[in-house]
């Protein structure tokens, strides 16, 4: 316990603004329980405190000040405690609620219906309320106050009125604007998985005319392409087909089951002159990479051509023979020219001229002669006709046959699949032991391409972009 | 120098083609999109006459695209569909990683799909056009059909598929509108007539399945869901156009004949299992009693006489003979035999079939019924239980559809080694060589009973002997009047057609060394038995 001595009293309360208020504090420090009195520790100092300064009571400034009002206080605090604690007044309480008669030890019969609550193991923090939970309780049984706001309605009058109103009209059967609205419109087809009704390969789906309907042309042209509904037209170019070739190529008669004898013969010859093409080609390649044994070099060709030139005795003789032959042939070469004289200039023109002369009369006799060679002259043209009649059929069919080749369109070129044929030995004699040739699925796909539907287009390559990193094992790595 | 410089490649063929990475960047589409919205529409590229002067003055090999074509495309909706499909692609990857289940729901709900119609109407603005290339579509969708569900391609599709190869198979058995058939090493051919055009269309085997990885399968599954929009629509149209209901319904009385089985197929799958079986007639939706056969009208052509006339009147009649082919038949199809194809086929000549009960739904009576006419059957032997029906080879059926009349059923017989199985997609020009199968069914054809028929070739017929006598003598007049340059010209070409001739000769001859052989090889095996 701290006891204030007297000065220390005075500086504390020195604090305070006025006396009363120092009173008071005195007076609230007092009450608290434990604390002994200021007063009797120490003498009651000076003037300060003998005589106490008259209060007029009636003034309603002192009503507040000097009226000690602890014991009401403390009656309301206790009335207010019991309605915290126990919900109400206790003298208000029946007895049953506040007092029980002691009968002595329950039977052991009632303890075990008390078993566990079904599911859950009665582990002690499993069952238990949370803590927050707990906080958050209301931790005293009063009522909390009634919100009047809250049940409070502007017009409320107004409002009971409108609605008796409605009420009497809709006994009588009319339904105000908004409800027949709402009454009207239809219910929202919500219809669970739109989408896969919607989708395009839905087995389900419905098909309709398309071709009997007369497309709406209604609207102004103008009003349509301003607003920019006008569809547009598919050009021309587009429903030409993109080869001549048909749909459908039917097998040759030998690729039937059951094949006629000599039909088959000419299926599989020309299998067999793709086959011998094939070869042709592969023995070319293999023709021009072939390496001639005897050409390959051998340490003793090899010596030599490092040792060439490097021995002299024996070439020398050689060397001075070759160099004779030579020069015998070049002393005649080099010839200086003499300068022209006039007379040479002269006699050039003169030549010049009658070469031209003759020239020309010979042309002129030709042409006269050619009113003789008309005959011939036309043959000729004829001939040249004709040649350049059969050169333009020529170029026609080729430019025919083209077409029904299939166009390069893209990198790789169109490569026709293997003929489908049977050999002799493979022939089934009936359908039950016939085994299909060839695929369908490739057989159309091919089509596509060599109608120039689609470009052929090898399969794109898997390109890793990060660099695989190979690590072993720490386990390994020990064992080895 | 007066007047503006001309550059290079600023004009002309180069300005008029695109290369493809430019054209997919002014679509502002990624490679597949743009691949298949080119497929969908119909765009292709071009080869150019000049590729220096279009690539610029390289010869590097590019892909041209017109820039007409590419500048119509920017007008195209699906586009947007495209890119709106991305940008769920996106969303939906990020809410599957964030693990937003509830999100993944709503964007499946919701996810972007679209619509094809308006390309069709587009690409086909008429019924006829649309009929022509129906053979691509067919071909497409009739090899989707007998892929395995497995999940490499979408399942729906394959489904889609199955569902438009059986209506459309339907249809033509309504229609009675088939022509020819073949059956070939790769497939089944067979060739229709639809409202005058000729169609082909070839179907796969059943069982016959490698699938090639050199194919690219995305881009055959954008043809196929165009093909799928197309030979929907034309189903529709054609159906509308017996008059039978769409999508089609059996008809009642027969569908109480078809017995309910639970154990064939799931009760969604069983309605399309028992259309397929192709045993039942349709429903149609003004239901009409049986007609009798009303009398064509004559109405003459202008610029035609009574020859031609009536030369096409025969013509006629002939079809509806064929039509009529196996009316009044009944068969039955052993275990063995390619059920679907040759139900198909009788059904489409007016017979009547059906199969063991175990084979497929839909048998309509049973193997001991005693009005069976035909039983087909592939195997070497089986044991004849009943005497008044033929036991024959499938490929009697197939050779008297070729052949427009029912062949001998003799040479077909179990055990019987069969004649050729010729194509009917081959025609044989005057001078050709002929097997000696096919002389042989053409007498059929004329109503003679041949018992051997030599290998020979094509004679034309003379109607008036003492006609062509006539004719043959004015011929060798002219020629001897002829002048020299001219005689000349002429018998270059007649030694070209007598080298045709000549051929043919050497090949019969081959034939005959050849049917020798084998008859001696024959002889040689009965003395040895």
């Amino acid at each position: 316990m701290h006891y204030n001595t007297n000065e220390e009293e005075t500086c504390f309360l020195s604090l305070v603004p006025n006396m009363a208020s120092a009173r008071r504090l005195k007076r609230v420090a007092a009450s608290q329980p434990g604390f002994i009195n200021l007063k009797s520790a120490s003498d009651s100092a000076g003037s300060a405190s003998s005589r106490r300064k008259r209060v007029n009571k009636n003034k309603k400034k002192n009503w507040n000040k000097h009226s000690d009002i602890n014991d009401i206080d403390e009656f309301l605090e206790d009335v207010r405690h019991q309605e915290r604690t126990t919900g109400g007044l206790l003298s208000e309480k029946s007895d049953d609620s506040l007092f029980f008669l002691d009968i002595g030890q329950p039977k052991k019969a009632e303890q075990k219906e008390e078993e566990p609550v079904e599911g859950k193991k009665r582990k002690g923090k499993a069952s238990r309320p949370l803590r927050i939970d707990l906080i958050l309780q209301h931790d005293s049984l009063v009522q909390p106050p009634k919100d009047v706001l809250a049940y409070q309605q502007p017009n409320a009058k107004k409002l009971r009125r409108i609605a008796q109103k409605a009420e009497q009209l809709a006994a009588k059967g009319v339904v105000p604007r908004r409800q027949k609205q709402l009454l009207n419109r239809r219910p929202v087809d919500r219809t669970v998985k739109k989408a896969v009704t919607e989708a395009n390969n839905n087995p389900d789906r419905e098909y309709y005319d398309i071709w009997g309907q007369e497309s709406k042309n209604t609207a102004d042209p103008w009003y349509l392409q301003q607003t920019g509904k006008k569809l547009v037209k598919r050009p021309e170019k587009l429903n030409e087909k993109p080869s001549v070739l048909p749909a459908v190529e039917v097998i040759a008669p030998g690729g039937s089951y059951n094949p006629d004898f000599f039909s088959h013969q000419a299926l599989l010859q020309e299998a067999h002159d793709i086959e011998v093409k094939k070869q042709k080609e592969e023995d070319k390649i293999a023709r021009q990479l072939a390496v001639n044994r005897a050409d390959t070099a051998t340490e003793e060709t090899v010596f030599n051509e490092q040792v060439e030139g490097l021995v002299e005795e024996e070439n020398e003789e050689e060397e001075a023979a070759l160099d004779e032959e030579e020069e015998d042939g070049a002393v005649g070469a080099i010839v200086l020219a003499d300068k022209k004289t006039e007379k040479k200039r002269k006699r050039e023109r003169a030549e010049k001229i009658k070469e031209q002369q003759r020239l020309a009369d010979r042309r002129q006799n030709d042409r006269r002669q050619q009113l003789f060679q008309l005959r011939s002259i036309k043959a000729s043209i004829k001939q040249q006709d004709q040649k350049t009649q059969a050169k333009q059929i020529q170029r026609k069919a080729k430019q025919e046959a083209q077409k029904a080749q299939p166009r390069r369109l893209g990198k790789l070129k169109f490569q026709p699949q293997d003929m489908e044929v049977q050999l002799s030995d493979e022939l089934a004699g009936s359908l039950r032991r016939l085994k299909p040739e060839g695929s369908v699925l490739k057989d159309r796909f091919k089509s596509l391409q060599k109608r120039n539907l689609i470009e052929p287009r090898e399969r794109a390559k898997f390109k890793r972009r990060l660099k695989l990193k190979y690590v072993e094992k720490r386990a390994f790595r020990e064992i080895t | 120098m007066g007047g503006l410089q001309k550059k290079k490649f600023e004009r002309g063929s180069a300005t008029n083609y695109i290369t493809r990475n430019k054209a997919r960047k002014k679509l502002q589409l990624s490679l597949p999109d743009f691949r298949r919205l080119c497929i969908l529409k119909g765009i292709y590229p071009h080869e150019p006459k000049h590729k220096k002067k279009v690539n610029k003055g390289s010869t590097a090999a590019r892909t041209f695209y017109l820039l007409k074509d590419i500048r119509f495309l920017l007008h195209e909706p699906i586009v947007g569909k495209f890119r709106d499909y991305k940008v769920f692609v996106r969303k939906l990857k990020r809410a599957y990683g964030k693990t937003e289940w509830s999100a993944v729901e709503r964007l499946k709900e919701n996810k972007p799909t679209y619509k094809l119609d308006h390309i069709i109407k587009e690409r086909f603005p008429s019924f006829i056009d649309a009929l022509r290339d129906i053979d691509d579509a067919l071909c497409m969708c009739f090899l989707f059909s007998t892929f395995a569900r497995t999940g490499k391609c979408h399942v729906q599709t394959i489904q889609l598929c199955r569902r438009l190869t059986v209506e459309w198979m339907n249809y033509v058995i309504a229609s009675r509108s088939l022509r020819k058939v073949f059956i070939s090493i790769k497939g089944i051919y067979y060739q229709a007539e639809v409202m005058g055009q000729l169609i082909t269309w070839l179907v796969p085997y059943q069982f016959s399945h490698d699938h090639p990885t050199d194919v690219d399968y995305r881009v055959m599954a954008t043809f196929t869901e165009f093909y799928t929009t197309l030979l929907g629509f034309v189903n529709f149209r054609l159906y509308h156009s017996l008059n039978l209901v769409y999508p089609p319904k059996l008809d009642s009385k027969t569908e109480s004949e078809l017995k309910d089985e639970d154990d064939y197929a799931m009760n969604s799958e069983s309605y399309l299992e028992k259309l397929s079986a192709l045993s039942a007639s349709l429903a149609r939706v003004v239901s009409t009693a049986e007609e009798e056969e009303a009398q064509l009208d004559q109405f003459p052509v202008e610029g035609e006489d009574i020859e031609t006339m009536e030369a096409r009147e025969k013509e006629e009649k002939q079809q509806e003979a064929q039509k009529k082919l196996f009316e009044g038949l009944k068969f039955f199809l052993n275990r063995e035999v390619p059920r679907e194809s040759l139900a198909f086929l009788i059904r489409c000549f007016g017979g009547e079939v059906s199969w063991d009960t175990s084979v497929c739904i839909g048998s309509t009576y049973d193997v001991t019924d005693e009005t069976i006419t035909h039983h087909i059957v592939d195997r070497p032997n089986i044991d004849k239980q009943h005497i008044n029906r033929y036991y024959i080879q499938p490929q009697w059926l197939y050779d008297c559809v070729n052949a427009k009349i029912l062949l001998p059923v003799e040479d077909y017989f179990l055990g019987v080694t069969l004649p050729p199985h010729l194509s009917p997609f081959v025609e044989e020009k005057d001078g050709d060589y002929v097997p000696p199968e096919k002389l042989k069914i053409m007498a059929l054809q004329r109503g003679e009973k041949p018992v051997k028929v030599t290998p020979g070739k094509v004679k034309v017929e003379n109607a008036a002997r003492l006609e062509q006598e006539e004719k043959a003598e004015e011929k060798r007049l002219a020629i001897m009047m002829m002048k020299k340059k001219e005689k000349y010209l002429y018998d270059k070409i007649m030694f070209g057609k007598k080298r045709k001739i000549r051929e043919a000769n050497k090949l019969a001859a081959k034939r005959k060394a050849h049917d020798d052989a084998e008859k001696s090889d024959k002889k040689k095996a009965k003395t040895r038995k």
